[in-house]
């Protein structure tokens, strides 16, 4: 058995919206942004995935707490996954926000998993300015 | 995909952000190919004589693409691990992504004495860069035996020995006429 790494490094420019949204998490932020609604989009969005115009961007700070949507467990997470032991990654409305955000939950055991259920961010102390600087852990825990 | 840390920028907010993208597969090595390995391992370099033309393949392939007819462990000859420098590429490295060699280096085939077998892309030790010529007598200079991996021989890495061969040393006997290679291909 034989084993190769092939590595594509790439450097990409982040834009007029997902470098203040990552400004944001670096610094202990969550933006999102307003549509032409109303509606605050978290992660925010160039366009709006709707009707495809524009955003007009007018950021606006969500959470830091959230509604957990939808969930599945991650048993065994790989090395490339937020966290190096069984967490789940859930779709999260942050409080403010008209959207979900995917994420991962620090829950424990999936025991304490529910749809519904209160969710907390919680910050790394070292944050690089990129979307793991946070995951989420349950409020009650926080 | 895996998203390593941003740059802040001079203003510092994050306006760039470094991505790797990696593809990591493993790979059974093909019967022929891990007999060629565990050989190396013990420090015999084996190739494959084609019943056909004659022509010996290392590694053995497990068939002649020029007579298309297949080659088997019957085949199999033991190789010199003695030849002769037949051709040479001096590498000025640039300092791309991965590239961990910093001064002018040289890859050379060597053609193995007692027939055509040829190593290509191999690391010349001892010797300066601009003393390697074509004709050059040289000798593999194997790794002591428990220090020896197959872990970089792949299906696609023919004639390669890295791993269990550090490189060729000049073997200071007279050079071989240089005409004799030119102007040749090697298989
Ligand atoms: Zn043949």
């Amino acid at each position: 058995m034989t084993t190769h790494t092939i590595e594509f490094p790439y450097t990409r420019t982040l834009g007029p919206v997902i470098g203040p949204f990552l400004t944001g998490l670096r610094d202990g932020h969550v933006l999102g942004v307003r549509n032409r609604d109303g509606r605050v989009l978290v992660p925010p969005l160039e366009w709006d995935p709707a009707t495809g115009e524009a955003i007009d961007v007018d950021f606006v700070e969500v959470g830091p707490a959230g509604t957990v949507e939808t969930w599945a467990w991650v048993t065994e997470p790989t090395r490339k996954h937020p966290l190096d032991h069984p967490f789940a990654f859930a779709l999260i409305r942050l409080d403010g926000a008209d959207t979900a955000l995917l994420h991962a939950v620090d829950a424990g055991s999936m025991d304490r998993m529910r749809t519904g259920m209160r969710v907390v961010a919680r910050w790394k102390d070292e944050r690089a300015g990129h979307i793991t600087d946070l995951s989420f852990v349950p409020e009650e825990a926080a | 995909m895996t998203p390593a840390a941003t740059e802040p920028d001079d203003d510092n907010s994050v306006k760039m952000m470094d991505y790797f993208m990696q593809l990591e597969y493993r790979e059974p090595l093909c019967p022929v190919v891990r007999r060629y390995a565990d050989q190396l391992l013990e420090g015999r370099l084996i190739g494959h004589q084609c019943p056909s033309c004659g022509l010996v393949y290392l590694p053995p392939r497990g068939y002649c693409p020029i007579c298309v007819v297949e080659t088997t462990d019957a085949d199999e000859t033991v190789l010199s691990d003695r030849g002769t420098v037949t051709n040479y590429t001096v590498v000025t490295p640039v300092q791309y992504y991965g590239q961990h060699e910093t001064e002018p280096f040289v890859r050379a085939s060597v053609t193995l004495d007692g027939g055509n077998a040829t190593m290509n892309l191999q690391d010349l030790v001892d010797v300066p860069v601009d003393e390697v010529r074509v004709g050059m007598r040289v000798a593999a200079v194997w790794k002591p035996k428990g220090e020896r991996s197959v872990a970089d021989i792949s299906n696609r890495s023919w004639g390669s020995a890295e791993g269990c061969i550090d490189g060729w040393r000049p073997t200071g006997e007279p050079d071989a006429p240089a005409e004799q290679f030119l102007g040749k291909a090697t298989f």
